[in-house]
């Protein structure tokens, strides 16, 4: 690779981290912390990215003052060579849209998750499992049967708020997601070791001690898959903006499992685990593409499908050998309870 | 007369299509059942085992040109063969070191994975080697017809009729199966009085793949299939496992039919009344009618009914 090469992938990589580092706290917090074993993670992306596509071109030509008879959506190429152009020559104007979008991202992930999750928050948590993996794709049904969301399954294009950087485009856009993303990392960071994140782990650790602490389990719960999926729905919608499309095509593969393969390799429960086996990750998965067109030419069939039996085969790997992942939970000290000299260790 | 009088000419071919259905999904749901009943996990996995079935029957006559439905007993073996695999493979060792319950179930995610991209290497095999279509396949024009209707119906209702007496038999009136039964309801206790566990579990895991396979080698003869069908079938397998009710084998059975009624019957009546773009989403049927069974009666309907009886 020349310095050239060796950049783009540096920077490439990085936007996938950060996108993905966005998802995984958001499973770290549901599953890790919570317990809630979410396997739909997928609907929350899905819905942050497609509400925020619906959305965005209408409401940029509205806050701009775009005079036009067009419909944003039909003829949405045509409506954003009227919206690129402004927002090419003003980057602040830019940055807050990009803001306001982003919270219609996180506002559509929430909504997508409480829908979700709603009709069997009370029950088992398998139960809420199929559910929850049940309901994933079924904003793509909607995507492709319903045009007004995102025209079809041809998809749809946002405007471009990082066209004010020009041919550094790329590099601002990952940037400002990396930006994002470390500040949700020190949000939920902080938020577990809060007396809120710590109920949460004393659900996750036994839901009849919580309750008879007279913590209403139910509502704990829900505001832990309510925050998760505010996360997931900001990585959708900053996904959708970075690549400035979308198509109705966000599967389980890409936006449940991978995610999942990310925390358990990390280490379940533990967002610095979370954020290492999300590197760790993307980079074997970055490096794996790049190379595997090599020797492409000396298979029978097409190379993507080497990806599956990988990735099954790594995660069955981490379970049955290394189920705690690379960075073990930590213990969370409070004034309360100290972890005495060595004696204390986590239950 | 009078009875087939009443209906529409109309309707028949619906009523047909079913009956097909929902015996095939019966079958991938009782398979979905009996490993919830015996190992608590629920099996993601289901769905490429139902697509491996598939493509293990059309291998089969692709490479021998037999008639199609003599796959179907190799894919019972094949697929049974490979749910003996994940169980031996991956859950087992998972158990013995006290895997929680969700971990099983992502492992079990893992392994479909892995198996879809074994049936996507497959299908670019088969379409490389010997020149065939391997994706949207479709075998029904060498099915045979009887009385005028597909041999798939009279196939799928006799093969899970079978099924069921042959479970049924097996549950209640074998050694065997009241080890079964015994594994089910209490493993502890059912290995304290010496019945071996492990293999209970290992029989389960054989069988269910075995119906997930036949369910999969009949689905060409029906309709449109590709790797990634079982896939899509999947909340559809799930929705009738809950539906019927998770505690009760053959609620299964009693599931697959009522979400079959609702996803051909139902959708084809609003189809003709409100329009057809109502087509489109059919695969949201199975989730509103799953979300509708968990709020109002979350053990299902085999759960409803037992209650009653009690």
């Amino acid at each position: 690779m020349t310095l050239d090469q060796v950049i783009l992938f540096t920077v490439d990589l990085l936007a996938l981290f950060s996108v993905y580092l966005i998802i995984s706290l958001g499973l770290n917090l549901q599953q890790g912390v919570t317990g809630i074993p979410n396997f739909g993670l997928v609907l929350a992306v899905a819905g942050g990215a497609y509400i925020t596509a619906s959305l965005s071109t209408r409401l940029a030509i509205y806050l701009l003052n775009v005079h036009t008879s067009l419909d944003p959506i039909v003829n949405n190429v045509t409506v954003l060579q009227l919206v690129n152009p402004i927002l090419r020559s003003s980057p602040w104007i830019s940055i807050g849209l990009l803001i306001l979008f982003l919270i219609i991202g996180g506002a559509s992930g929430a909504l997508m998750g409480l829908i979700s999750s709603a009709p069997a928050i009370r029950l088992r948590e398998d139960y809420l499992a199929i559910t929850l993996l049940a309901f994933g794709e079924i904003l793509n049904v909607v995507g492709t049967g319903y045009d007004p969301l995102i025209g079809g399954p041809a998809g749809t294009s946002l405007p471009d708020i990082f066209g004010w950087a020009g041919q550094y485009r790329f590099y601002w856009a990952t940037l400002i997601m990396l930006l994002v993303a470390v500040m949700l990392f020190v949000y939920i960071e902080r938020l577990v070791k809060t007396p809120f994140g710590r109920v949460l782990k004393a659900i996750r650790d036994n839901e009849n001690t919580a309750m008879s602490l007279g913590k209403d389990i139910t509502r704990y719960r829900m505001s832990s898959i309510l925050i998760g999926s505010i996360l997931c729905g900001i990585a959708g919608a900053l996904w959708a903006l970075y690549s400035g499309a979308v198509t109705p095509s966000y599967d389980r593969l890409d936006y449940t499992f991978l995610p999942w393969l990310m925390v358990l390799l990390g280490g379940m429960g533990s967002n610095v685990g979370t954020a290492v086996g999300t590197l760790v990750f993307v980079t074997l998965d970055e490096l794996i593409d790049y190379f595997k067109y090599s020797f492409a030419p000396f298979l029978p069939f097409n190379v993507v499908w080497l990806n599956y039996l990988l990735l099954g085969l790594l995660t069955i790997f981490i379970l049955i050998y290394r189920p705690e992942g690379i960075i073990r939970e930590k213990w969370t000290s409070t004034p309360a309870a100290r972890p005495q000299t060595g004696e204390a260790k986590p239950g | 007369m009078g009875c087939v009088g009443l209906l529409n000419p109309v309707a028949l071919p619906t009523i047909i299509s079913w009956l097909t259905y929902s015996s095939l999904l019966s079958m991938m749901a009782l398979g979905v059942t009996l490993l919830y009943r015996t190992t608590k996990v629920a099996n993601f996995a289901h769905a490429s085992l139902v697509t491996s079935g598939a493509y293990v029957a059309y291998s089969i006559v692709v490479v021998l040109h037999p008639n199609p439905y003599l796959g179907v007993p190799l894919a019972f073996a094949v697929v049974g063969g490979l749910g003996l695999l994940l169980f031996y493979g991956v859950l087992e060792p998972m158990r013995r070191r006290h895997s929680p319950t969700v971990m099983l179930m992502v492992a079990t995610l893992a392994f479909d994975i892995v198996l879809f991209g074994v049936l996507n290497i497959l299908a670019d095999y088969l379409a490389s080697t010997y020149f065939v279509p391997s994706r949207n396949i479709l075998l029904s024009s060498s099915d045979f017809t009887f009385m005028g209707q597909p041999g798939i119906f009279f196939v799928a209702v006799g093969v899970l009729s079978l099924c069921s007496v042959v479970l049924y038999f097996l549950l209640n009136f074998t050694t065997l199966g009241i080890a079964l039964r015994a594994s089910m309801e209490n493993s502890s206790l059912a290995q304290a009085i010496g019945v071996n566990v492990t293999l209970m579990l290992a029989i389960s895991w054989f069988a269910a793949g075995g119906l997930a396979g036949v369910s999969g080698a009949l689905l060409p003869m029906w309709t449109l299939v590709n790797p990634n069908t079982g896939t899509v079938l999947l909340a559809s397998m799930f929705c009738a496992s809950i539906v019927g009710g998770l505690d009760e084998i053959y609620g299964a059975v009693l599931g697959g039919f009522l979400l079959g009624f609702v996803d051909v019957v139902g959708t084809s009546v609003l189809a003709s009344s409100i329009g057809a773009w109502i087509a489109f989403y059919e695969p949201a049927v199975p989730l509103v009618v799953l979300a509708a069974t968990l709020i109002l009666a979350p053990k299902g309907l085999a759960g409803f009914l037992s209650r009653r009886r009690k």
